[in-house]
């Protein structure tokens, strides 16, 4: 057992970009898992929410990846670091959820197309998942990784075209009993 | 493309609520039944310094949910909230200490549909 941050959005899913919501408020699936397993729950920020806003559109990695954009995501990844470093301190396990395809919180798939940019008129479609990490999730490792703190990282799936929720849920398990 | 199920209505949730003692109240359970989001407080036992970092980040995020008409409650209390949601203009929303699930339930049914929830520019076909 141990503590689990989670992704703001796996708990208010009012957070997700515009279409974007897969349930009214909580997502269940993964917090199901993790109260079976006796994880306590902690919530990250959503880094996109305050500083791109509700009406935001969907974007890639590279949309985001601006100076100011880095610097507010290391700013919420230093005040997670610190909840995170008192939770460790205290000999919990620590491990990080993020959401898969997201070009902020994707923890092994994010989302990327260098060409995209101006009017947005590109088709709703998977061709910009790739391998990776979002913005947020990179500078949130690296700052444990400066305090030199180890984390276990899983991702969500819900939105990738291939997810399936029993394998979700199964990598979810084998995440949390590595620990 | 399935469409946007988001509900427009944000718990403010006590720690105590979010990681129950053996026996307590699980709000999260009782928000997804209902049909809300939740944004956790701080648990009390972060020093006070962390604690009003976190407080300020919620704070600002909550800022753009309300500016947009989303629905808010507080489920508990946390120390500090009341001032961090002042200094961003926030009132503190209505709130509930609920000692069991259905006085929980029947707290946020009781709420009215929030206003922002014909936002055109989702769903759309």
């Amino acid at each position: 057992m141990g503590v689990a941050f989670v992704a703001h959005c796996l708990l208010n899913q009012n957070s997700k970009v515009g279409d974007g919501a897969h349930c009214a408020g909580i997502y269940s699936p993964v917090v199901d898992v993790l109260r079976e397993k006796g994880w306590r729950i902690e919530q990250m920020p959503c880094p996109e929410l305050a500083f791109t806003g509700l009406n935001r559109f969907w974007a890639v990695r590279e949309q985001l990846d601006t100076p100011e954009y880095r610097r507010y995501c290391r700013r919420l990844a230093n005040a997670v670091a610190d909840m995170i470093a008192v939770r460790a301190a205290q000999g919990e396990d620590i491990v990080l959820i993020g959401v898969e395809g997201s070009p902020s919180m994707g923890v092994h798939i994010t989302s990327s197309d260098p060409a995209r940019g101006g009017l947005p008129e590109w088709p709703a479609g998977s061709a910009e998942l790739t391998s990776g990490e979002g913005i947020f999730v990179e500078e949130l490792r690296a700052e444990l990784g400066r305090r030199g703190i180890a984390a276990g990282l899983g991702g969500e799936t819900h939105a990738l075209p291939d997810h399936d929720a029993q394998t979700q849920r199964t990598q979810l398990e084998s995440l949390l009993e590595g620990r | 493309m399935k469409p946007d199920e988001r509900s427009f209505r944000i718990a403010l949730v006590a720690d105590r609520y979010v990681n129950p003692p053996p026996g307590g109240l699980d709000a999260l359970a009782v928000l997804a039944m209902a049909g809300w989001g939740a944004m956790q407080l701080p648990a009390d036992d972060y020093p006070a310094d962390i604690a009003a970092r976190v407080l300020a980040e919620v704070t600002e995020q909550a800022e753009e949910f309300s500016r947009h008409g989303y629905d808010f409650v507080l489920i508990g209390d946390r120390d500090g909230l009341a001032e961090a949601l002042a200094a961003a203009g926030l009132a503190v929303p209505d709130r509930i200490v609920p000692t069991d699930a259905a006085q929980l339930l029947d707290f946020l049914a009781a709420r009215p549909a929030p206003a922002v929830s014909s936002w055109s520019w989702l769903n759309r076909d």
